[in-house]
């Protein structure tokens, strides 16, 4: 009998050339996937160390904390790190109550339709808006219309229509991240919803909630074009440049560093250039792990697991 | 909830007032060129220091801006590396002089070019160095914006009618400038004195003639146009004693890199 | 008194619907801002971006078509910077596409706790690099490094892909993994249990399930490559030319309007010419975005 295709031995045979080509296939992709990760680390540390190499240099408690010199010598970053942190605490006071509450209306009241589609058709749309076309629309409307010129405010909240997308995602997704039983559990107590999202699903989402936060610090931090046009190129002198107010120019450090690459004069450019970017991606780093600290703090406290 | 309500109005409130409470101070607001910036900024950060009731905002969105800002009154004075054309109503306050070097990739092996020689090469009929006695690498034209001081001197100054070629490459900002000519070899460009000096480029001679400050001072040298403070009328006087300060503080303008305009033995009316 | 009055309970009841009423309008109302926001851009943009149309008379056909771009002579052709951008941007997305998905996989799946917590902080810091030093960083290496290999001159849409890719990488991966988290774990038990391998699994079952994720992914991706300015600006070349390959000095549309836009002066043809430019690119993203939607809706 020829091609017996239902013999116990042809079978046999089959299925174990099948299972050698899937485990074959298994094993490449493994090897494949763990190469992708390894690149990306190996990417990082070399930005990094090429960041670190430039820059190292010019790192000294002076260059933390004096002012820029605009021809001279020997200037610092010191109000422009102000700007940078000051900004970034404006933008998120504004964006985390607006992106929160949208993402928590999409993810736990729209029903689909139409408003639920058009919400996150514009929130996506919004996400393809290039900073230097924002910026120009905040130039417009904050610096022109509203009369407040070059301030610290202009830019947060240009700042804040740029990230909303990104903050209302971070929601959605932290919220998805929450079992449906415990929601169901808090209505059948008799609970309502917005109770049950205040009082337990909000506390449960808050870790995912924070890392999508520092993600989205991050971008704050190294935002350039937007803020060009917004929160302008310079510092107010003196005691002046660590004032609260937000309507007062405010160069953050992003800005510094695109500054000092374009048209700077000062004959030591390449140390400020590089020594601010390196500071820049430390303000970065201090930030996430700080969060990540608090993250996971806000989710023990909350949740009581670890 | 009602502690919520609040809070809302305060905000609300806060916001209305809040564009009031910004204009109440006595402030100068400027915009305009990026190439004046380190000028500007730095005299009105001692400016500052020395009146601390004038409150000065700089900031650098590039000259047509400058121009329109300040047309439309928006802000208090328009830097500008180009003149204003058909804007009536703009008073030009010439603040410093800035020289505009040729500058190359030190590997092109040539350090003077005639005016016809620079024409070839930024039109795109010279295709390689060897055309004008350099080393045998291919030409790099690296231009400037459309509407930028820089490109619109140039053209002024040297390329006349011949038009620009259109397959270069463009860079927006000095800085960017530089360090592409300094790492493309064969390449050219043209660049402010403040920031094409000492970055390790060749800085051409034009007929003979080398882009120093004392040639630009005597017109020897072709390549230089005037800074701009624009203002919408008349300024007002605390406007006005800051431009006569800036223009005025000739250690200032040197740092920077500029030329101070009563050392200048020629003037022009076209820049 | 009883606590539990039923004079009470109703006051607290009415109470709480109150608040939950109150809530609901808030998050509406929220909502409604973004919506708000993105046609209160669309309507700036509109308005200035239209001008060309209506005031300047140049016909749509030409700003879209023509590949010349020379706004002095009333003939602002556009085709050069739609095609730069979106060969960038389709770059970006086949490179840095694939390849941060697969790390998202990695870290969902394949590594051990360990690794997974040394990443991901990792990869967060290569968000907060700012764009410009990406640029400058590829200006000082990268383009060099094509140069010496390919003998061109090193700027154009190749050193531009580069650059998006790796900017992209971190979006697509964090979304990713995430994705992939969301997936319950019964699929997965499910399909070891039917003797499926790892990769088995992840291919043909996961992959699918975290489909709409993913599709979130790579549309953030793209809207972030899409975008990306100063750190293309160092790299593609800025050259108003149709590109004739992956070497050839090239420009995109945001980066055409951030070099153009400080010299113009409002109301000028060329002002007008950049802000359709903006409308253009608000127009394609939108474009794209539907069309990922369309395309990966079909193959769930």
């Amino acid at each position: 009998m020829s091609e017996a295709t239902l013999s116990l031995e042809a079978v046999r045979a089959r299925s174990a050339r099948g299972v050698r080509a899937r485990r074959a296939a298994d094993r490449l992709a493994t090897g494949l996937l763990w190469t992708a990760a390894i690149s990306v680390v190996l990417l990082l540390a070399f930005f990094v160390g090429y960041i670190f190499y430039l820059g190292v240099g010019a790192i000294s408690w002076q260059f933390l904390t004096a002012p820029p010199s605009e021809v001279s010598a020997g200037g610092g970053i010191g109000p422009e790190i102000y700007n940078s942190f000051y900004i970034l605490i404006l933008t998120l006071i504004f964006t985390a109550p607006i992106a929160i509450s949208a993402g928590i209306y999409l993810q736990e009241y729209a029903k689909p339709g139409a408003f639920r589609s058009l919400v996150q058709f514009s929130a996506e749309s919004l996400a393809t808006v290039p900073s230097i076309v924002m910026g120009l629309f905040g130039l417009l409307v904050f610096v022109y219309y509203f009369g407040w010129h070059f301030s610290a405010l202009g830019g947060a909240l240009t700042l804040t229509i740029l990230n909303l997308p990104a903050l209302m995602r971070v929601s959605q997704e932290a919220l998805a991240s929450v079992p449906s039983t415990l929601r169901e559990a808090s209505m059948a107590l008799g609970a309502t919803k917005w109770t049950t999202i205040t009082r337990a699903v909000l506390p449960s989402a808050v870790g995912p909630l924070t890392t999508g936060i520092v993600l989205i610090a991050g971008r704050i931090f190294g935002e350039t074009a937007a803020l060009i046009y917004t929160a302008g190129v310079s510092v107010a002198a003196g005691k002046g440049a660590y004032d609260l107010s937000p309507f007062r120019p405010a160069e953050t450090l992003a800005v510094h560093v695109w500054y000092t690459h374009a048209e700077s004069v000062v004959p030591d450019v390449a140390r400020i250039g590089n020594g601010s970017a390196l500071v820049l991606l430390a303000m970065v780093l201090l930030f996430n792990v700080g969060a990540r600290i608090v993250g996971r703090f806000l989710t023990i406290r909350f949740t009581g697991k670890a | 909830m009602r502690k919520t309500a609040g809070i809302a109005a305060l905000f609300v409130a806060g916001a209305l007032v809040a564009p009031f409470v910004a204009l109440a101070d006595s402030s100068i607001n400027i915009t305009g060129s990026t190439a004046m910036l380190p000028l500007v900024k730095e005299a009105a950060a001692t400016y500052q220091a020395k009146h601390p009731d004038v409150k000065i905002a700089v900031s650098g969105t590039g000259s047509g801006t400058g121009i329109t800002q300040v047309a439309a009154k928006s802000v208090d004075i328009g830097d500008s590396d180009i003149l204003a054309a058909g804007q009536s109503a703009l008073v030009d306050h010439k603040v410093a002089v800035t020289g505009f070097a040729v500058v190359a990739h030190p590997g092109v092996g040539v350090t003077n070019l005639t005016k016809k020689q620079l024409q070839d090469i930024f039109s795109g009929k010279t295709q390689s160095w060897k055309e004008v006695g350099g080393a045998d690498v291919k030409v790099t034209v690296i231009n400037r914006p459309r509407n930028s001081g820089t490109r619109s001197v140039f053209t002024k100054t040297i390329m006349g009618d011949v038009p620009l070629t259109a397959s270069g490459l463009t860079e927006d900002q000095t800085g960017s400038v530089v360090a592409t000519v300094k790492t493309t070899p064969g390449s050219i460009s043209y660049a402010a004195f403040a920031g094409a000096r000492n970055q390790g480029l060749t800085e051409m001679k034009i007929d003979g003639v080398a882009p120093t400050e004392d040639n630009v001072m005597s017109g020897k040298y072709p390549v230089w146009s005037y800074e701009h403070m624009f203002t919408n009328g008349p300024p007002t006087p605390d406007v006005a004693r800051f431009i006569e300060y800036v223009s005025g503080s000739a250690d200032l303008v040197r740092k920077a890199g500029f030329i101070v305009v009563h050392d200048m033995k020629v003037s022009e009316t076209d820049r | 008194m009883a606590l539990a009055s039923p004079g009470r309970l109703h006051a607290a009841a009415v109470r709480a619907h109150r608040t939950e009423f109150v809530a609901r309008t808030l998050l509406r109302a929220a909502s409604a801002f973004v919506v708000f926001a993105i046609v209160a851009l669309i309507v700036y943009l509109a308005s200035e971006g239209t001008k060309l149309f209506t005031h300047d008379h140049v016909s749509p056909l030409l700003f879209l078509f023509s590949p010349t771009f020379n706004p002095d002579a009333n003939a602002p052709g556009s085709l050069v910077f739609i095609v730069g951008s979106l060969a960038i941007t389709l770059f970006a997305i086949l490179v840095g596409g694939p390849f941060g998905i697969a790390v998202g996989v990695f870290l969902s799946e394949l590594a051990p706790r360990g690794v997974v917590a040394a990443m991901k902080p990792a990869i967060e810091v290569l968000v907060g690099i700012p764009s410009v030093v990406y640029g400058w960083i590829g200006l000082t290496l990268l383009v060099p490094l094509i140069r010496t290999v390919t003998g061109s001159n090193g700027f154009g849409l190749l050193a531009a892909g580069v650059v998006l890719s790796v900017m992209i990488l971190p979006t697509v991966i964090t979304l990713s993994e995430d994705a992939l988290r969301a997936v319950p774990g019964s699929l997965r038990e499910g399909s070891l249990a039917m003797g499926a391998t790892r990769w088995q699994t992840i291919w043909n079952v996961l992959l699918p399930a975290a489909g709409s994720g993913l599709t979130v992914a790579l549309i953030l991706g793209i809207a972030r490559a899409i975008g990306e300015t100063m750190a293309v600006q160092l790299v593609i070349g800025n050259a108003a030319v149709l590109p004739s390959g992956l070497l050839s000095p090239a420009a995109a549309l945001p980066t055409e309007i951030v070099m153009d836009m400080s010299g113009a002066q409002q109301g000028s043809l060329l002002s007008h010419a950049l802000f359709s430019m903006a409308l253009l690119l608000l127009l394609i993203a939108m474009a794209l975005i539907l069309a990922v939607r369309f395309a990966l809706r079909k193959r769930m």
